[in-house]
Protein backbone atom coordinates (compact mmCIF):
# COMPACT_ATOMS: atom_id res chain seq x y z
CA UNK A 1 0.00 0.00 0.00
CA UNK A 2 2.14 2.80 -1.28
CA UNK A 3 -0.81 6.30 -0.59
CA UNK A 4 1.84 8.56 -1.62
CA UNK A 5 -0.12 10.24 -4.94
CA UNK A 6 2.26 13.27 -6.86
CA UNK A 7 0.18 16.31 -7.13
CA UNK A 8 -0.02 15.63 -11.21
CA UNK A 9 -2.50 12.43 -10.03
CA UNK A 10 -4.69 14.67 -7.85
CA UNK A 11 -5.41 17.41 -10.37
CA UNK A 12 -8.44 16.56 -12.60
CA UNK A 13 -8.91 13.62 -10.67
CA UNK A 14 -12.75 13.60 -9.23
CA UNK A 15 -12.23 13.04 -5.47
CA UNK A 16 -12.45 16.37 -4.68
CA UNK A 17 -16.07 15.33 -5.58
CA UNK A 18 -15.99 12.46 -3.84
CA UNK A 19 -14.91 13.78 -0.66
CA UNK A 20 -17.45 15.74 0.67
CA UNK A 21 -15.83 18.14 2.61
CA UNK A 22 -18.65 20.56 3.34
CA UNK A 23 -20.32 17.41 5.81
CA UNK A 24 -16.56 16.76 7.15
CA UNK A 25 -16.80 20.67 8.44
CA UNK A 26 -19.61 20.19 10.49
CA UNK A 27 -17.86 17.32 12.21
CA UNK A 28 -15.72 19.95 13.71
CA UNK A 29 -17.38 21.91 16.22
CA UNK A 30 -14.31 24.28 16.49
CA UNK A 31 -14.00 25.47 12.94
CA UNK A 32 -18.14 27.33 13.69
CA UNK A 33 -16.83 29.87 15.70
CA UNK A 34 -15.58 33.40 14.43
CA UNK A 35 -12.55 35.38 15.43
CA UNK A 36 -11.95 39.18 15.34
CA UNK A 37 -15.38 38.87 14.18
CA UNK A 38 -14.48 36.67 10.78
CA UNK A 39 -15.04 33.44 10.73
CA UNK A 40 -12.31 31.02 11.16
CA UNK A 41 -9.77 29.44 8.70
CA UNK A 42 -7.72 27.08 10.06
CA UNK A 43 -4.79 26.76 8.45
CA UNK A 44 -2.18 25.57 11.05
CA UNK A 45 -2.97 21.64 11.25
CA UNK A 46 0.06 20.97 10.42
CA UNK A 47 1.14 22.85 13.87
CA UNK A 48 -2.12 20.23 15.69
CA UNK A 49 -5.35 19.27 14.03
CA UNK A 50 -8.94 20.19 15.48
CA UNK A 51 -10.61 17.34 16.83
CA UNK A 52 -13.57 15.78 15.41
CA UNK A 53 -16.76 15.62 17.64
CA UNK A 54 -16.28 11.49 17.65
CA UNK A 55 -13.40 12.38 19.27
CA UNK A 56 -14.39 14.93 21.86
CA UNK A 57 -17.38 12.36 22.53
CA UNK A 58 -15.26 9.94 23.07
CA UNK A 59 -12.50 11.04 25.08
CA UNK A 60 -16.17 12.58 27.54
CA UNK A 61 -17.66 8.98 27.60
CA UNK A 62 -14.14 7.60 28.55
CA UNK A 63 -14.41 10.23 31.32
CA UNK A 64 -17.96 9.99 32.06
CA UNK A 65 -19.00 5.96 32.20
CA UNK A 66 -15.57 3.62 32.31
CA UNK A 67 -12.68 5.84 33.15
CA UNK A 68 -10.08 4.09 35.48
CA UNK A 69 -6.35 3.04 35.36
CA UNK A 70 -5.30 0.32 32.89
CA UNK A 71 -4.05 -3.14 33.76
CA UNK A 72 -4.27 -5.33 37.01
CA UNK A 73 -7.68 -3.45 38.20
CA UNK A 74 -9.57 -5.87 40.22
CA UNK A 75 -12.81 -4.14 39.64
CA UNK A 76 -15.33 -3.71 36.64
CA UNK A 77 -14.31 -0.59 35.24
CA UNK A 78 -10.62 -0.91 35.61
CA UNK A 79 -11.40 -3.92 33.03
CA UNK A 80 -13.59 -2.25 31.05
CA UNK A 81 -11.31 0.69 30.22
CA UNK A 82 -8.39 -1.62 29.63
CA UNK A 83 -10.52 -3.19 27.38
CA UNK A 84 -11.03 -0.17 25.29
CA UNK A 85 -7.65 1.16 25.97
CA UNK A 86 -5.97 -2.09 24.05
CA UNK A 87 -8.55 -2.33 21.50
CA UNK A 88 -7.39 1.08 20.44
CA UNK A 89 -3.27 -0.76 20.15
CA UNK A 90 -4.59 -2.99 17.86
CA UNK A 91 -6.78 -0.64 15.87
CA UNK A 92 -3.33 1.76 15.36
CA UNK A 93 -1.33 -1.67 14.79
CA UNK A 94 -4.14 -2.09 11.86
CA UNK A 95 -3.75 1.45 10.71
CA UNK A 96 -0.44 1.20 10.31
CA UNK A 97 -0.21 -2.25 9.02
CA UNK A 98 2.35 -3.56 12.13
CA UNK A 99 2.48 -7.31 12.22
CA UNK A 100 0.88 -7.18 15.78
CA UNK A 101 -0.25 -5.08 18.35
CA UNK A 102 2.91 -5.71 20.33
CA UNK A 103 4.49 -3.36 17.53
CA UNK A 104 2.66 -0.66 19.32
CA UNK A 105 4.13 1.09 21.86
CA UNK A 106 2.27 4.05 23.83
CA UNK A 107 4.10 7.22 24.12
CA UNK A 108 3.39 10.57 24.84
CA UNK A 109 4.51 12.29 21.55
CA UNK A 110 6.66 11.50 18.44
CA UNK A 111 8.90 13.02 20.09
CA UNK A 112 9.48 11.14 22.90
CA UNK A 113 9.45 8.23 20.17
CA UNK A 114 12.39 9.25 18.96
CA UNK A 115 14.09 9.99 22.31
CA UNK A 116 12.96 6.37 23.28
CA UNK A 117 14.81 4.49 20.39
CA UNK A 118 17.57 7.25 20.88
CA UNK A 119 17.90 6.05 24.72
CA UNK A 120 17.18 2.39 24.24
CA UNK A 121 18.23 1.34 21.35
CA UNK A 122 20.70 4.17 20.90
CA UNK A 123 22.41 3.30 23.90
CA UNK A 124 22.76 0.02 23.41
CA UNK A 125 24.02 -0.73 19.95
CA UNK A 126 25.51 2.61 19.30
CA UNK A 127 29.60 3.22 20.12
CA UNK A 128 32.12 5.67 18.98
CA UNK A 129 32.33 6.38 15.78
CA UNK A 130 29.13 5.35 14.82
CA UNK A 131 27.00 7.15 12.05
CA UNK A 132 23.56 8.69 12.03
CA UNK A 133 21.77 10.24 9.31
CA UNK A 134 19.30 12.53 9.67
CA UNK A 135 18.41 15.44 6.51
CA UNK A 136 18.43 18.63 6.36
CA UNK A 137 15.11 19.15 6.73
CA UNK A 138 14.72 17.45 10.28
CA UNK A 139 12.53 19.16 12.50
CA UNK A 140 14.33 19.68 15.70
CA UNK A 141 13.22 16.71 17.70
CA UNK A 142 14.95 14.03 15.17
CA UNK A 143 18.04 16.25 15.49
CA UNK A 144 18.57 17.03 19.24
CA UNK A 145 17.97 13.42 20.81
CA UNK A 146 20.93 12.09 17.90
CA UNK A 147 23.32 15.31 18.84
CA UNK A 148 22.24 13.96 22.66
CA UNK A 149 24.45 10.86 21.53
CA UNK A 150 27.00 12.55 19.43
CA UNK A 151 27.78 14.43 22.94
CA UNK A 152 27.03 10.84 24.95
CA UNK A 153 28.48 8.44 22.89
CA UNK A 154 31.06 9.70 20.56
CA UNK A 155 28.51 9.05 17.39
CA UNK A 156 28.54 10.97 14.79
CA UNK A 157 25.37 12.90 13.18
CA UNK A 158 26.02 12.97 8.94
CA UNK A 159 23.39 15.82 7.23
CA UNK A 160 21.84 14.25 3.99
CA UNK A 161 21.59 17.69 1.59
CA UNK A 162 18.27 19.09 -0.36
CA UNK A 163 18.45 21.16 -3.26
CA UNK A 164 17.47 24.41 -3.39
CA UNK A 165 13.68 23.58 -4.07
CA UNK A 166 13.17 21.23 -1.16
CA UNK A 167 13.91 17.82 -2.84
CA UNK A 168 15.91 15.08 -1.21
CA UNK A 169 19.14 14.35 -2.83
CA UNK A 170 19.29 10.56 -3.16
CA UNK A 171 22.46 10.54 -4.89
CA UNK A 172 24.53 12.84 -1.92
CA UNK A 173 22.62 10.62 0.64
CA UNK A 174 23.67 7.34 -1.53
CA UNK A 175 27.36 8.69 -0.73
CA UNK A 176 27.26 9.51 3.02
CA UNK A 177 26.72 5.74 3.55
CA UNK A 178 28.84 3.44 4.60
CA UNK A 179 29.80 0.94 7.14
CA UNK A 180 29.73 2.87 9.92
CA UNK A 181 26.37 3.83 9.01
CA UNK A 182 23.90 2.42 11.64
CA UNK A 183 20.87 4.64 11.54
CA UNK A 184 19.04 6.73 9.35
CA UNK A 185 16.71 8.95 10.51
CA UNK A 186 14.30 11.52 8.52
CA UNK A 187 11.18 12.54 8.21
CA UNK A 188 8.32 11.19 5.99
CA UNK A 189 7.01 14.62 4.93
CA UNK A 190 8.90 17.94 5.36
CA UNK A 191 6.89 19.71 8.29
CA UNK A 192 8.13 23.58 6.81
CA UNK A 193 8.56 22.79 3.06
CA UNK A 194 6.34 19.93 2.67
CA UNK A 195 8.10 17.96 0.68
CA UNK A 196 7.77 14.21 0.40
CA UNK A 197 11.03 11.98 1.20
CA UNK A 198 11.19 9.32 -1.66
CA UNK A 199 10.99 7.01 1.36
CA UNK A 200 11.09 3.34 -0.47
CA UNK A 201 14.40 4.35 -1.97
CA UNK A 202 16.31 5.72 1.30
CA UNK A 203 15.18 2.70 3.58
CA UNK A 204 16.01 0.48 0.22
CA UNK A 205 19.17 2.12 0.47
CA UNK A 206 19.93 2.09 4.23
CA UNK A 207 18.72 -1.34 4.98
CA UNK A 208 21.40 -2.33 2.17
CA UNK A 209 24.30 -0.86 3.89
CA UNK A 210 22.82 -2.72 6.94
CA UNK A 211 21.37 0.42 8.77
CA UNK A 212 18.32 0.24 10.35
CA UNK A 213 15.42 3.27 9.12
CA UNK A 214 13.34 5.53 11.93
CA UNK A 215 10.78 7.55 9.99
CA UNK A 216 9.37 10.88 11.97
CA UNK A 217 5.63 10.25 10.51
CA UNK A 218 4.55 13.25 12.23
CA UNK A 219 3.40 15.04 9.29
CA UNK A 220 3.46 11.55 6.95
CA UNK A 221 0.48 9.90 8.71
CA UNK A 222 -1.65 12.74 8.76
CA UNK A 223 -1.37 13.11 4.56
CA UNK A 224 -0.65 10.32 2.98
CA UNK A 225 -1.36 6.99 5.78
CA UNK A 226 1.23 4.37 6.21
CA UNK A 227 1.83 1.17 5.56
CA UNK A 228 4.74 0.45 7.88
CA UNK A 229 5.47 -3.47 6.77
CA UNK A 230 5.78 -2.25 2.68
CA UNK A 231 7.85 0.69 3.80
CA UNK A 232 10.11 -1.83 5.64
CA UNK A 233 11.16 0.71 7.98
CA UNK A 234 12.28 -0.12 11.68
CA UNK A 235 10.95 2.37 13.61
CA UNK A 236 8.10 4.65 12.68
CA UNK A 237 6.93 7.20 15.38
CA UNK A 238 3.56 9.62 14.86
CA UNK A 239 2.08 11.59 17.12
CA UNK A 240 -1.85 11.76 17.71
CA UNK A 241 -3.15 15.58 18.05
CA UNK A 242 -1.86 15.90 14.15
CA UNK A 243 -4.25 13.34 13.52
CA UNK A 244 -7.22 14.93 14.60
CA UNK A 245 -7.17 12.95 18.24
CA UNK A 246 -5.61 14.47 21.50
CA UNK A 247 -2.69 16.04 22.52
CA UNK A 248 -0.62 14.05 25.23
CA UNK A 249 -0.04 10.59 22.73
CA UNK A 250 2.36 9.01 20.57
CA UNK A 251 2.99 6.18 18.76
CA UNK A 252 6.35 4.05 18.30
CA UNK A 253 6.24 1.23 15.90
CA UNK A 254 8.93 -1.30 16.33
CA UNK A 255 10.35 -4.08 13.86
CA UNK A 256 9.47 -7.46 16.19
CA UNK A 257 13.27 -8.12 16.45
CA UNK A 258 14.89 -4.53 17.06
CA UNK A 259 11.76 -3.82 19.89
CA UNK A 260 12.72 -7.46 21.51
CA UNK A 261 16.32 -6.95 21.35
CA UNK A 262 15.76 -3.08 23.12
CA UNK A 263 16.21 -2.68 27.26
CA UNK A 264 13.34 -0.35 29.11
CA UNK A 265 13.37 3.37 28.54
CA UNK A 266 11.75 4.36 31.88
CA UNK A 267 11.59 2.51 35.11
CA UNK A 268 8.33 2.42 37.25
CA UNK A 269 5.29 0.74 36.96
CA UNK A 270 3.29 -1.21 34.38
CA UNK A 271 7.25 -1.82 32.73
CA UNK A 272 8.13 -4.91 35.05
CA UNK A 273 7.63 -8.38 35.44
CA UNK A 274 8.92 -8.85 38.86
CA UNK A 275 10.42 -6.18 41.42
CA UNK A 276 12.60 -7.28 44.34
CA UNK A 277 15.83 -5.71 45.68
CA UNK A 278 17.64 -8.74 44.66
CA UNK A 279 16.96 -7.95 40.76
CA UNK A 280 14.22 -6.91 38.73
CA UNK A 281 12.46 -8.18 35.64
CA UNK A 282 11.07 -6.74 32.81
CA UNK A 283 7.93 -7.42 30.76
CA UNK A 284 8.00 -8.29 26.90
CA UNK A 285 7.28 -5.02 24.48
CA UNK A 286 5.30 -3.05 24.25
CA UNK A 287 4.81 -2.95 28.06
CA UNK A 288 8.42 -2.92 28.54
CA UNK A 289 9.04 0.73 27.23
CA UNK A 290 5.89 2.20 28.75
CA UNK A 291 6.52 2.60 32.50
CA UNK A 292 3.31 4.41 34.75
CA UNK A 293 0.14 5.10 33.99
CA UNK A 294 -0.54 5.52 30.41
CA UNK A 295 -2.63 8.57 28.83
CA UNK A 296 -5.78 6.78 28.80
CA UNK A 297 -7.78 8.79 27.66
CA UNK A 298 -6.23 10.54 24.88
CA UNK A 299 -5.70 7.21 23.79
CA UNK A 300 -9.06 6.28 23.67
CA UNK A 301 -9.53 9.73 21.55
CA UNK A 302 -7.10 8.23 19.04
CA UNK A 303 -8.40 5.55 18.58
CA UNK A 304 -11.73 7.37 17.86
CA UNK A 305 -9.77 9.61 15.31
CA UNK A 306 -8.14 6.73 13.51
CA UNK A 307 -11.28 5.50 12.73
CA UNK A 308 -12.34 8.95 11.91
CA UNK A 309 -10.04 9.34 9.47
CA UNK A 310 -9.64 5.64 7.87
CA UNK A 311 -13.84 6.04 7.71
CA UNK A 312 -13.12 8.52 5.12
CA UNK A 313 -10.29 6.94 3.64
CA UNK A 314 -6.82 8.16 3.75
CA UNK A 315 -6.59 7.65 -0.26
CA UNK A 316 -9.73 10.29 -0.54
CA UNK A 317 -8.39 12.39 2.00
CA UNK A 318 -4.77 12.66 0.37
CA UNK A 319 -6.51 13.04 -2.59
CA UNK A 320 -8.73 16.00 -1.51
CA UNK A 321 -5.28 17.74 -0.42
CA UNK A 322 -3.67 17.49 -2.84
CA UNK A 323 -6.49 19.07 -4.68
CA UNK A 324 -6.45 22.34 -2.35
CA UNK A 325 -2.86 22.13 -2.23
CA UNK A 326 -2.45 22.43 -6.19
CA UNK A 327 -5.45 25.44 -5.71
CA UNK A 328 -3.53 27.32 -3.26
CA UNK A 329 -0.32 26.85 -5.65
CA UNK A 330 -1.82 27.97 -8.37
CA UNK A 331 -3.60 31.01 -6.59
CA UNK A 332 -0.10 32.12 -4.84
CA UNK A 333 1.92 31.77 -7.34
CA UNK A 334 -0.47 34.34 -9.29
CA UNK A 335 0.23 36.73 -6.29
CA UNK A 336 2.97 39.44 -7.55
CA UNK A 337 6.18 39.20 -4.58
CA UNK A 338 4.46 35.61 -3.05
CA UNK A 339 7.38 33.40 -3.14
CA UNK A 340 6.67 29.69 -2.10
CA UNK A 341 9.65 28.23 -0.12
CA UNK A 342 9.25 24.59 -0.90
CA UNK A 343 8.76 23.77 -4.22
CA UNK A 344 9.41 19.98 -4.55
CA UNK A 345 7.51 17.62 -6.72
CA UNK A 346 6.08 15.75 -4.87
CA UNK A 347 4.70 17.55 -1.79
CA UNK A 348 1.62 17.26 0.79
CA UNK A 349 -0.69 19.85 1.82
CA UNK A 350 1.89 22.49 3.18
CA UNK A 351 2.86 25.58 1.75
CA UNK A 352 5.57 28.10 3.73
CA UNK A 353 5.54 31.38 2.04
CA UNK A 354 7.10 34.81 2.15
CA UNK A 355 6.21 37.95 0.47
CA UNK A 356 8.96 39.92 -0.87
CA UNK A 357 9.62 43.36 1.31
CA UNK A 358 7.59 42.00 4.09
CA UNK A 359 8.88 40.20 7.71
CA UNK A 360 6.96 36.61 8.08
CA UNK A 361 5.72 37.78 11.56
CA UNK A 362 4.43 40.75 10.24
CA UNK A 363 2.29 38.64 7.32
CA UNK A 364 1.15 36.12 9.86
CA UNK A 365 -0.05 38.67 12.60
CA UNK A 366 -1.56 40.47 9.42
CA UNK A 367 -3.23 36.85 8.29
CA UNK A 368 -4.84 36.33 12.02
CA UNK A 369 -6.13 39.55 11.92
CA UNK A 370 -8.17 37.96 8.84
CA UNK A 371 -8.84 35.63 10.87
CA UNK A 372 -6.71 32.85 9.01
CA UNK A 373 -4.85 31.06 11.26
CA UNK A 374 -1.06 29.82 10.04
CA UNK A 375 2.21 29.93 11.93
CA UNK A 376 5.24 31.96 11.68
CA UNK A 377 8.98 31.15 12.53
CA UNK A 378 11.19 28.66 12.35
CA UNK A 379 8.90 25.87 12.79
CA UNK A 380 11.40 23.69 15.03
CA UNK A 381 13.39 23.56 11.77
CA UNK A 382 16.40 26.46 12.27
CA UNK A 383 18.91 24.02 10.46
CA UNK A 384 16.37 24.35 7.00
CA UNK A 385 16.00 28.24 7.84
CA UNK A 386 19.83 28.01 7.80
CA UNK A 387 20.29 26.60 4.49
CA UNK A 388 17.36 28.31 3.29
CA UNK A 389 19.10 31.60 4.32
CA UNK A 390 15.62 32.23 6.03
CA UNK A 391 14.90 34.13 9.73
CA UNK A 392 11.36 31.99 9.00
CA UNK A 393 8.65 31.61 7.16
CA UNK A 394 4.84 31.75 7.22
CA UNK A 395 3.00 28.10 6.85
CA UNK A 396 -0.23 27.32 5.75
CA UNK A 397 -0.74 23.66 6.25
CA UNK A 398 -4.12 22.46 5.11
CA UNK A 399 -6.35 19.12 6.89
CA UNK A 400 -9.17 17.13 5.35
CA UNK A 401 -11.63 20.07 6.77
CA UNK A 402 -10.24 22.70 4.91
CA UNK A 403 -11.81 24.08 1.62
CA UNK A 404 -11.62 26.30 -1.76
CA UNK A 405 -13.03 28.91 0.28
CA UNK A 406 -10.21 28.78 2.68
CA UNK A 407 -8.03 29.30 -0.11
CA UNK A 408 -9.71 32.18 -1.47
CA UNK A 409 -9.62 33.52 2.14
CA UNK A 410 -5.52 32.98 2.27
CA UNK A 411 -5.22 34.77 -0.95
CA UNK A 412 -7.48 37.72 0.13
CA UNK A 413 -5.06 38.11 3.46
CA UNK A 414 -2.27 37.89 1.33
CA UNK A 415 -3.40 40.87 -0.73
CA UNK A 416 -4.71 42.49 2.55
CA UNK A 417 -0.52 42.22 3.98
CA UNK A 418 0.05 43.39 0.77
CA UNK A 419 -1.78 46.75 1.43
CA UNK A 420 -0.83 46.97 5.16
CA UNK A 421 2.52 46.40 5.14
CA UNK A 422 4.13 47.44 1.93
CA UNK B 1 1.64 58.66 36.64
CA UNK B 2 2.68 62.33 35.40
CA UNK B 3 6.17 61.37 35.02
CA UNK B 4 5.65 59.53 31.54
CA UNK B 5 6.65 61.75 28.46
CA UNK B 6 3.52 63.38 26.77
CA UNK B 7 4.19 61.49 23.89
CA UNK B 8 3.39 58.54 25.69
CA UNK B 9 -0.22 59.94 26.79
CA UNK B 10 -0.47 60.75 23.27
CA UNK B 11 -0.41 57.06 22.07
CA UNK B 12 -2.67 56.07 25.03
CA UNK B 13 -5.68 58.82 23.69
CA UNK B 14 -5.28 58.24 20.32
CA UNK B 15 -5.83 54.34 20.55
CA UNK B 16 -8.56 55.06 23.75
CA UNK B 17 -10.01 56.88 20.58
CA UNK B 18 -10.09 54.22 18.31
CA UNK B 19 -12.84 51.98 19.11
CA UNK B 20 -11.73 49.19 16.32
CA UNK B 21 -9.54 46.48 17.43
CA UNK B 22 -8.53 46.11 13.51
CA UNK B 23 -7.76 50.05 12.81
CA UNK B 24 -5.35 49.91 16.21
CA UNK B 25 -3.46 47.21 15.22
CA UNK B 26 -3.17 49.14 11.56
CA UNK B 27 -2.38 52.47 14.25
CA UNK B 28 0.78 50.35 15.30
CA UNK B 29 1.95 49.18 12.30
CA UNK B 30 1.66 52.77 10.89
CA UNK B 31 3.59 54.05 13.69
CA UNK B 32 5.84 50.81 12.69
CA UNK B 33 6.14 52.25 8.85
CA UNK B 34 7.21 55.54 10.15
CA UNK B 35 10.43 54.19 11.79
CA UNK B 36 12.97 54.30 8.87
CA UNK B 37 16.47 52.89 8.84
CA UNK B 38 18.39 55.18 9.24
CA UNK B 39 16.95 56.03 12.55
CA UNK B 40 18.66 53.14 13.49
CA UNK B 41 21.71 52.59 11.24
CA UNK B 42 23.14 49.36 10.48
CA UNK B 43 26.12 49.52 12.57
CA UNK B 44 24.45 49.75 15.94
CA UNK B 45 22.11 46.13 14.93
CA UNK B 46 24.70 44.35 16.99
CA UNK B 47 24.62 42.03 19.34
CA UNK B 48 25.62 44.22 21.68
CA UNK B 49 21.98 45.63 21.39
CA UNK B 50 20.12 42.74 20.88
CA UNK B 51 17.40 41.54 23.00
CA UNK B 52 17.48 37.13 22.79
CA UNK B 53 14.19 35.17 23.06
CA UNK B 54 12.32 38.03 20.69
CA UNK B 55 10.52 36.05 17.97
CA UNK B 56 11.77 38.99 15.81
CA UNK B 57 14.88 40.85 16.09
CA UNK B 58 14.75 43.98 18.29
CA UNK B 59 17.54 45.88 19.22
CA UNK B 60 17.48 48.62 22.42
CA UNK B 61 20.43 51.25 23.01
CA UNK B 62 20.13 53.26 26.24
CA UNK B 63 21.54 56.58 26.83
CA UNK B 64 22.16 58.25 30.21
CA UNK B 65 21.95 61.89 29.87
CA UNK B 66 22.22 63.71 33.63
CA UNK B 67 21.21 60.86 34.92
CA UNK B 68 17.83 59.86 32.61
CA UNK B 69 17.66 57.07 30.44
CA UNK B 70 16.69 57.90 26.79
CA UNK B 71 16.14 54.77 24.79
CA UNK B 72 15.98 54.12 21.11
CA UNK B 73 15.63 50.49 19.46
CA UNK B 74 14.27 48.57 15.73
CA UNK B 75 13.33 45.76 14.56
CA UNK B 76 13.21 44.28 11.40
CA UNK B 77 9.24 43.48 11.90
CA UNK B 78 7.41 46.46 11.17
CA UNK B 79 4.70 45.53 13.72
CA UNK B 80 7.28 45.57 16.46
CA UNK B 81 9.15 48.58 14.89
CA UNK B 82 5.82 50.20 15.93
CA UNK B 83 5.65 48.67 19.04
CA UNK B 84 9.47 49.40 20.03
CA UNK B 85 8.76 52.99 19.15
CA UNK B 86 5.93 53.34 21.21
CA UNK B 87 8.21 51.91 24.67
CA UNK B 88 11.20 54.00 23.90
CA UNK B 89 9.58 57.02 22.94
CA UNK B 90 6.83 56.48 26.22
CA UNK B 91 9.60 55.75 28.83
CA UNK B 92 12.63 57.93 27.60
CA UNK B 93 13.64 60.77 29.79
CA UNK B 94 13.02 58.56 33.27
CA UNK B 95 15.64 58.35 35.93
CA UNK B 96 16.11 54.89 37.33
CA UNK B 97 13.71 55.52 40.27
CA UNK B 98 11.31 56.69 38.25
CA UNK B 99 11.50 53.68 35.48
CA UNK B 100 10.97 51.28 38.72
CA UNK B 101 7.86 53.14 39.24
CA UNK B 102 6.39 52.24 35.72
CA UNK B 103 4.13 49.09 36.15
CA UNK B 104 2.67 46.92 33.54
CA UNK B 105 -0.82 48.87 33.17
CA UNK B 106 1.05 51.74 31.63
CA UNK B 107 2.37 49.06 29.22
CA UNK B 108 -1.13 47.87 28.93
CA UNK B 109 -2.55 51.28 28.10
CA UNK B 110 -0.82 50.99 24.63
CA UNK B 111 -3.15 48.60 23.68
CA UNK B 112 -2.33 45.50 24.08
CA UNK B 113 -5.73 44.05 23.55
CA UNK B 114 -4.67 44.15 19.78
CA UNK B 115 -2.24 41.77 20.24
CA UNK B 116 -1.31 38.32 20.55
CA UNK B 117 -0.28 37.41 23.89
CA UNK B 118 3.22 36.67 22.34
CA UNK B 119 3.61 40.27 21.92
CA UNK B 120 2.30 41.73 25.04
CA UNK B 121 4.68 39.36 26.49
CA UNK B 122 7.52 41.10 24.56
CA UNK B 123 6.36 44.64 25.06
CA UNK B 124 6.44 43.52 29.38
CA UNK B 125 9.93 42.07 28.68
CA UNK B 126 10.79 45.28 27.29
CA UNK B 127 9.48 47.21 30.02
CA UNK B 128 12.17 44.66 32.11
CA UNK B 129 15.07 45.69 30.16
CA UNK B 130 14.50 49.43 30.49
CA UNK B 131 13.69 49.11 34.41
CA UNK B 132 17.28 46.60 34.67
CA UNK B 133 19.29 49.11 32.38
CA UNK B 134 18.58 51.73 34.80
CA UNK B 135 19.54 49.84 38.25
CA UNK B 136 22.67 49.45 36.62
CA UNK B 137 22.99 52.78 35.74
CA UNK B 138 22.98 51.89 32.10
CA UNK B 139 25.06 49.94 29.51
CA UNK B 140 24.49 47.68 26.74
CA UNK B 141 21.59 44.94 26.32
CA UNK B 142 23.87 42.21 25.70
CA UNK B 143 25.61 43.47 29.40
CA UNK B 144 22.67 42.74 31.05
CA UNK B 145 22.89 38.63 29.65
CA UNK B 146 26.65 38.33 30.60
CA UNK B 147 25.47 39.99 34.51
CA UNK B 148 22.77 37.25 34.81
CA UNK B 149 20.61 39.92 35.78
Amino acid sequence: MNKVVSIDSAIGSNSMEAFDVERVRQDFPILKQMVYGKSLVFLDSGASAQKPQVVIDAVRECYETYYSNVHRGAHFLSQRCTDEYEKVRAEIADFINAPSENNVVITSSVTESINLVAQTWGRKFLKVGDEIIVSEMEHHANIVPWQMLETELGVKVRVAAIDDRGEFLLDEFRALLNPKTKLVAVTEVSNVLGTILPIKEIIQLAHAQGAKVLLDGAQGIVHQGVDVQDLDCDFYGFTGHKLYGPSGVGVLYGKPDVLNAMPPYQGGGDMIEKVSFSGTTFKEPPHRFEAGTPPIAQVIGLGAAIRYVAGLGMDNISAHELGLLAYATEKMNAIEGVQIVGQAKDKAAIISFLIEGTHPFDVAAVLDRQGVATRVGHHCAEPLMDRLGLVGTVRASFGLYNNSDDVDRLVAAIGKAKDLLL
Amino acid sequence: MNILSGQYEDYADALDMIDDEDMRFEYIIDIGKKVKDEDFPEPLRIDDHLMHGCMSRVWIIDEVRDNKHFFTGFSDAIIVKGLVAMMTTSFSGLTADELQEIGTEQVRRLNLGALTTQRQVGMMTMLETFKKLGSVGGGTVASLRTTGI
